[in-house]
């Protein structure tokens, strides 16, 4: 069975996705031992815009996503966001699970500024929320069934934000995940997930490289006080410009 | 009583607890493990659990509640040198953390 990672990057005007694929895919090597399987072109027009806090408004490819049952060239894929830092081999455990697919049910903030009890769910009827930013699966029924759902969550997203009650008006892969996994499912919301919960980095916070594995967060907390903490861990850095620094001039 | 420090203790407490849930969140990972086709969580539960399997081989359930065949010693080997690296290591980090609170 061959296994390796796959990675969607596309540039925006501020945002230079391949670069961090292409970083991330020198870390995936290192860690876990796989190749990984850069998708950085394709044929879905780019309608999507996101607010980001670090860079503004920016095009956002991202509506590709479910293309990756397609696009692997593996039997068992690892999907990661290009913001996706890896830098331990925790994901080895999530390779040898014998599951078809997981995703993270959880996020958590680093800092412990932010609680992310918001971002957990979604709608008004706060369904919860299965994050797309890692996903493991493997060539199989359910895992095809899964991505073919968001593919139609995605072409017919007016219909489901509307039953969905979901507030926010852009596409989100997450958002069809999690529609998507509950339609597979029965809606019986009894999903496998990554049994961890995904750590994740807020724009607001000041990220900089210690040294190939350590990662420095500098921020201010509830005192108003600054303080900073030392990740060497994996972790979603949501700040994509400070990324985009490091990548640029990694240790 | 004197209010502001009534405030910063409150909000020390706060942030001090924000860390440990922190670092509990970041060790639970770290714990989590693959072996045998199942997945597991390093502990005192899964250790309590082999030590009830006497056999060579026994069937448990795994944190996907799947049933997963096992050789009860070599696997409860495993999960101790793993529960106590996973362990020391949070030691230092939470003992660091409360040298800087």
């Amino acid at each position: 069975m061959t296994t390796g990672a796959l990675i969607f990057a596309r540039n925006n005007e501020h945002i230079d996705y391949v670069a961090m694929a292409r970083w991330s895919a020198r870390n995936i090597e290192r860690h876990l031992g796989i190749p990984t399987h850069i998708v950085t072109d394709d044929s879905t027009p780019a309608t999507n815009a996101r607010h980001f806090t670090d860079v503004g408004a920016v095009t956002w490819h991202n509506l590709n996503r479910m293309d990756a049952y397609g696009s692997t060239p593996w039997d068992r894929t690892l999907v990661l966001d290009a913001d996706y830092i890896v830098a331990s081999n925790q994901l080895q455990s999530v390779l040898e699970a014998d599951q078809d697919f997981l995703a993270h049910r959880w996020a958590y903030d680093v800092t412990g500024c932010n609680t992310f009890e918001g971002l957990n769910s979604f709608g008004n009827n706060r369904m919860p929320m299965w994050w797309a930013t890692v996903m493991m699966f493997r060539k199989s029924k359910p895992a095809e069934l899964i991505f073919d759902s968001m593919k139609m969550i995605r072409d017919n997203w007016a219909h489901y934000r509307k039953l969905y009650k979901n507030t926010n008006a852009t596409y989100r892969n997450d958002h069809a995940l999690s529609i998507a996994l509950g339609i597979v499912n029965g809606h019986t919301l009894d999903h496998a997930g990554i049994p961890w919960a995904l750590a994740s980095l807020t724009p607001g916070h000041k990220l900089t490289q210690i040294d190939q594995d350590r990662y420095r967060v500098d921020f201010v907390n509830s005192e108003n006080k600054s303080r900073w903490i030392e990740l060497h861990q994996d972790f979603h850095a949501m700040g994509k410009q400070q990324l985009g620094a490091i990548v640029a001039n990694p240790c | 009583m004197n209010t502001d420090e009534l405030v910063a203790h409150g909000r020390s407490r706060f942030e001090h607890a924000a860390a440990r849930r922190t670092l509990k969140e970041k060790y639970q990972a770290k714990l989590t493990f693959a072996h045998a086709g199942g997945m597991w969580s390093a502990g005192p539960e899964l250790l309590a659990t082999l030590s009830a399997c006497t056999g060579p081989e026994s069937v448990i359930l795994d944190l996907y509640e799947t049933p997963i065949k096992v050789t009860p010693n070599e696997f409860r080997d495993l999960v101790r040198n793993h529960w106590q690296e996973q362990m020391n290591a949070w030691l230092v980090e939470y003992e660091e953390l409360n040298k800087n609170r």
